[in-house]
């Protein structure tokens, strides 16, 4: 049986959860937090053994390569015991260590997804703003480490997009607003190309939701052992967090009915095993706001969302204006917050429409511009937006077609990879 | 992790958020496929949503392993034992599998350990049908007979289109596995390490283990095999498994293990090529360290401010 003749895997690395499954699923097997948890006793032993001993350096270096937790497992290792410390392969969108993703691949291969990676083509995502050595690295773990026989590095938003027309109509030109966890781009795609010189990124991600979030309970004083906060916080932001549509109505629809809109959370505090219960208020709404307003958050960086998305579709080609405007894609974990759709077209309405009006003003009434047509997309999906458009992608012909094989990388090398059919124009 | 784990992952997953999920019905159409091309597919239906259809593919066989219905030997009383009524094996099975079964939730016990444990059971499905043959002959040894009605040495599917072979004795089964692998590299490494693994067994911590050879030639047990099914790239492993190794408890671990061999090395092979790499960059980096010591403080004050080792550069490559 030929590789191409079974389904494709398609494994989406971000910042905070991995998302991998096979091509032809609507949904990812697994969600899993991207994070290892690495054996540290062995590697100091190594170290302190004397060079004479090499036998037992070498198996310590051997055994400490394969005691090692991925995902939830690790959170949960590193928490119970002292001997495993929790390392982070990747950092704002790029990955940072490549000996634990390398780790981290190979369990997501052998032991989550339980497959011959031989035997299948593989499908992983990167960021628009990955520099091609990254690529040609991934590749040659890919390659190298794991013999897969194909392998297809897709950039993110254009897998978003491709995400949301399934289910109306192929629709390759829109701007995907991907907020993931460690990093947020606004990333203008015209007929499947990427317009790079127009990509914004800006600083603020789910992290910061969930630091901001953080930083508002402890003022409050709520009692959060301190090693927890920031799982608590994360928490609070994943399961009661909602974008409002004016902060001063929330203040005083809060103040006016705290029962109804203060949520608990309980926990138990990991040294002493007692339960404790804190109250979520204010920062249930506020949290998502400093996209909107990002000034609450930081005086470093103050321009909103709304704004960065019009900048970044102003800078666009003239012709594509209209089409980018009619078609926002939202992608990533922290855009799934209740509402966050609505706001965000509100707002950029807002925008929109004062300039048709002041360059109406100065035409004199002679010549009407048409309105602008502006529209926030949003699916049940977005979480795993980019991978369910891997899935779709990997589940055609072309796919097959369209990856770098092995031959290729044998013949040529590493750098195979370094070229992406997305900006040749696959579509 | 050091030995692949019997369960399905994603199966178990599945299954344990439908037990807690209650009543809301969600459809489910997936598909997986598992090392040595285990194919699954799993169907939930709104109507009936504690209803679960689960198709299994085996991995193709090759002409030497002899099937049943295009099931392995005795795997239909396997399942019958393993699940009692909550399964109910549907004939035929659906189009490209082998396998059809239909899984009732409302059915399993209610005391959540016990229900944990057949849904594991359930998640391993691949152990209970693949490994059933197996499972039957190992069963005989504990014994000390010779299972009725088949030959003295057996073929048995574990990848496709390659098969394992027991010979059978009263007192004793010897299995012997042809390793093959696609790739240069996993060649040699899958060797040296098959001869490191025949050399960890002598140590004296290991002394109650199967015994254990390698050799590049097929052993005199595969005499009279067809030259198709003896065509090995690394070697030949033999394990002669003896009585004491398939004693009650022991016999599903020794079938999991024997099952599983080959994707056992495969892994070790792809973690140790994953060891090297991590090896190899440490080395990288200490190298460039080196270089950058290397180079004196005029050197790197001269890049800093004048930046004119570029230029020059340049100038002499157009001559």
């Amino acid at each position: 049986m030929d590789a191409a003749s079974r389904p494709a895997v398609v494994i989406d690395n971000g910042t905070g959860y991995t998302k991998m499954g096979f091509a032809g699923n609507v949904e990812p097997c697994f969600i899993t937090p991207t994070v290892v948890a690495v054996n540290d006793s062995f590697s100091n032993q190594a170290r302190a053994t004397t060079k004479g001993n090499w036998m037992a350096q070498h198996n310590a270096g051997v055994m400490a390569d394969l005691d090692f937790f991925i995902g939830d497992e690790a959170l949960a290792r590193s928490r119970s015991s002292s001997t495993y410390s929790l390392s982070y392969p990747i950092r704002g969108g790029q990955v940072e260590n490549w000996d634990t993703m390398e780790k981290f691949w190979q369990q997501c291969i052998f032991n989550y997804l339980r497959c011959d990676p031989e035997d299948h083509y593989f499908l992983l995502t990167e960021s628009p703003l990955t520099p091609p050595e990254t690529r040609e690295y991934t590749g040659e773990i890919m390659f190298e480490t794991f013999n897969v026989p194909g392998l297809y590095i897709a950039v993110q938003p254009v897998l978003a997009l491709a995400a949301g027309y399934t289910t109306t109509k192929c629709e390759m030109t829109g701007v995907v607003v991907d907020v993931g966890d460690g990093a947020t781009h606004i990333v203008p795609v015209a007929d499947g190309y990427v317009i790079g010189s127009s990509i914004r990124s800006i600083p603020l991600t789910g992290k910061d939701v969930t630091q901001f979030i953080q930083q508002l309970m402890k003022e409050r004083g709520e009692h959060i052992p301190p090693e927890e906060s920031f799982d608590v916080a994360r928490r609070a932001k994943e399961m009661y967090c909602y974008t409002c549509s004016d902060i001063v109505k929330e203040f005083n629809k809060h103040d006016r009915e705290p029962s109804k809109y203060i949520k608990h959370l309980t926990g138990t505090k990991p040294k002493t095993g007692a339960p404790y219960t804190c109250d979520i208020g204010y920062e249930r709404f506020l949290g998502p706001e400093i996209f909107f307003h990002p000034e609450i958050y930081n005086n470093d960086f103050t321009t909103p969302l709304q704004d960065v998305i019009d900048k970044c579709i102003q800078s666009s080609p003239i012709d594509t204006r209209r089409a980018l405007y009619k078609n926002i894609v939202l992608s990533g974990g922290s855009t799934m917050f209740k509402d966050f759709h609505r706001r965000l077209q509100r707002d950029l309405k807002k925008i929109v429409d004062a300039r048709v009006r002041t360059s109406n003003a100065r035409l004199g009434g002679d010549t009407k511009a048409q309105p602008v047509e502006v529209n926030v997309v949003s699916h049940p999906i977005q979480r795993y937006a980019v991978w369910f458009g891997g899935s779709v992608l990997a589940s055609t012909a072309e796919f097959y077609e369209a990856c770098h094989t092995k031959a290729e990388y044998e013949e040529y090398g590493a750098s195979i990879c370094r070229s992406n059919p997305v900006f040749k124009g696959m579509y | 992790m050091i030995l692949l784990q019997s369960p399905s992952r994603f199966l178990l997953q599945i299954l344990k958020e439908r037990v807690l999920s209650g009543d809301k019905g969600v459809d489910i159409d997936c598909q997986t496929v598992e090392f040595d091309d285990v194919r699954y597919h799993i169907q939930f239906s709104m109507r009936n949503p504690k209803a679960m259809v689960l198709s299994v593919a085996l991995p193709l066989a090759p002409p030497e392993a002899i099937l049943y219905d295009g099931l392995p030997l005795g795997a239909i009383d396997a399942i019958k034992a393993a699940y009692g009524p909550v399964v109910q094996i549907l004939d035929p099975p659906k189009d490209g599998f082998d396998l059809t079964m239909k899984i009732n939730l409302t059915k399993l016990p209610p005391d959540e350990e016990q229900r944990n444990a057949l849904l594991t059971q359930i998640a391993s499905v691949r152990e209970v049908v693949l490994g059933a043959p197996l499972k039957l002959l190992l069963k005989h040894l504990a014994t000390k007979t010779v299972a009725p009605n088949v030959d003295k040495l057996v073929a048995l599917v574990h990848r496709p289109n390659e098969s394992f072979f027991l010979a059978l004795q009263p007192d004793k089964v010897t299995v012997v596995y042809p390793m093959r692998f696609q790739d240069s590299i996993d060649i040699v490494l899958a060797t040296s390490f098959l001869q490191e693994f025949v050399e960890a067994r002598r140590t004296a911590a290991l002394s109650n283990a199967p015994s254990c050879m390698w050799s590049p030639v097929p052993p005199l047990e595969l005499k009279g095999m067809d030259a198709d099914a003896l065509n090995a790239n690394a070697g030949f492993v033999t394990f002669v498994v003896s009585p004491r190794h398939v004693e009650g408890r022991k016999l599903d671990k020794t079938v999991w293990s024997l099952l599983t061999f080959h994707a056992y090395v495969s892994y070790h092979v792809k973690c140790s090529e994953g060891f090297m790499h991590t090896r190899m960059r440490r080395r990288v980096e200490t190298l460039i360290q080196a270089l950058d010591r290397a180079k004196s403080d005029a050197e790197k004050l001269k890049k800093l401010v004048h930046g004119a080792s570029f230029r020059r550069m340049s100038l002499n490559e157009g001559n």
